[in-house]
């Protein structure tokens, strides 16, 4: 399975779609590109995925620092994630912080 | 439905993640764990590998490390054993995020300890031993309904 991000940034917002399976090999891609467009200093991210199958805590982590980086005021979306992923996110209480989405602009 | 025992080595390197996960899942499907499980499984899988190369085999100075894959099933219960040799380590004495800590925003989250806590929660079952010069994590998921007490 291949990996891909993809990033734009429009409106403001940075928008990050991301493929395939998000493990720690993978994770520090992800990290990268979220590093480089906060640069852009948008008002909230917005990360697509609806393609991703699979993430570990390397991917949650990432999301903690995406978090962190944005500060408290922005919102971080995710675009339709897939069920398991979801669990995920609520076993480790991070969807609590995440606003999901089925499309964006909502 | 078939019992299986399968084996198979991977080196312990981040390329190993998926193909592990792939072993896995293969493996699942024969004895027909159903698909939401099967991610489960490989999950918590994921997570303990990815301990064992970032760090049991980065801290004891091994470069070519070897992960070994058991996978074993009798009707009741499908095993997963992770075997390595580096230093031992017992990801069930790392202490895990509190209930308190997880309600917390992320801004104010601490990075750590979640990895071992998907491990132990997608799972009915995560064990640890260390003998004969190796680490032993051991996963078990029940196969049939109502037998919880098979792990």
């Amino acid at each position: 399975m291949s990996f891909s991000v993809k990033s734009e940034v429009i409106d403001n917002t940075a928008i990050i779609a991301v493929e395939g399976s998000l493990d720690s090999s993978t994770a520090p891609k992800l990290h990268d590109e979220v590093q480089r467009i906060i640069l852009q200093n948008p008002k909230d991210l917005v990360l697509n995925v609806e393609k991703l199958n699979f993430m570990a805590s390397a991917g949650l982590r990432v999301i903690i620092f995406a978090k962190q980086k944005l500060g408290s005021a922005a919102k971080l979306f995710l675009v339709k994630p897939q069920d398991q992923v979801v669990e995920t996110l609520r076993m480790t209480g991070l969807l609590f912080s995440v606003t999901i989405v089925d499309q964006y602009p909502e | 439905m078939d019992t299986i025992t399968e084996f198979r080595k991977f080196s312990a390197s981040l390329d190993s993640l998926e193909p592990i996960r792939e072993f896995l899942a293969v493996s699942a499907q024969k004895v027909g764990l159903d698909k939401s499980r099967t991610y489960k499984l490989c999950l918590a899988v994921d997570e303990i590998a990815t301990n064992i190369i970032n760090y049991g085999y980065l801290n004891s100075g091994i470069a070519d490390g070897i992960i070994d894959v058991n996978v074993i099933s009798d009707y009741e219960k499908l095993t997963v054993i992770l075997e390595d040799t580096a230093t031992p380590f017992n990801p069930l004495e790392t202490k895990l995020p509190a209930d308190d800590e997880l309600e917390l925003p992320l801004e104010k989250r601490a990075i750590g300890g979640l990895g071992i806590m998907i491990a132990k929660e997608n799972v009915d079952d995560f064990k640890y031993n260390y003998e004969n010069g190796k680490n032993k994590n051991i996963f078990c998921v029940v196969l049939s309904q109502g037998k919880m007490q098979a792990c």
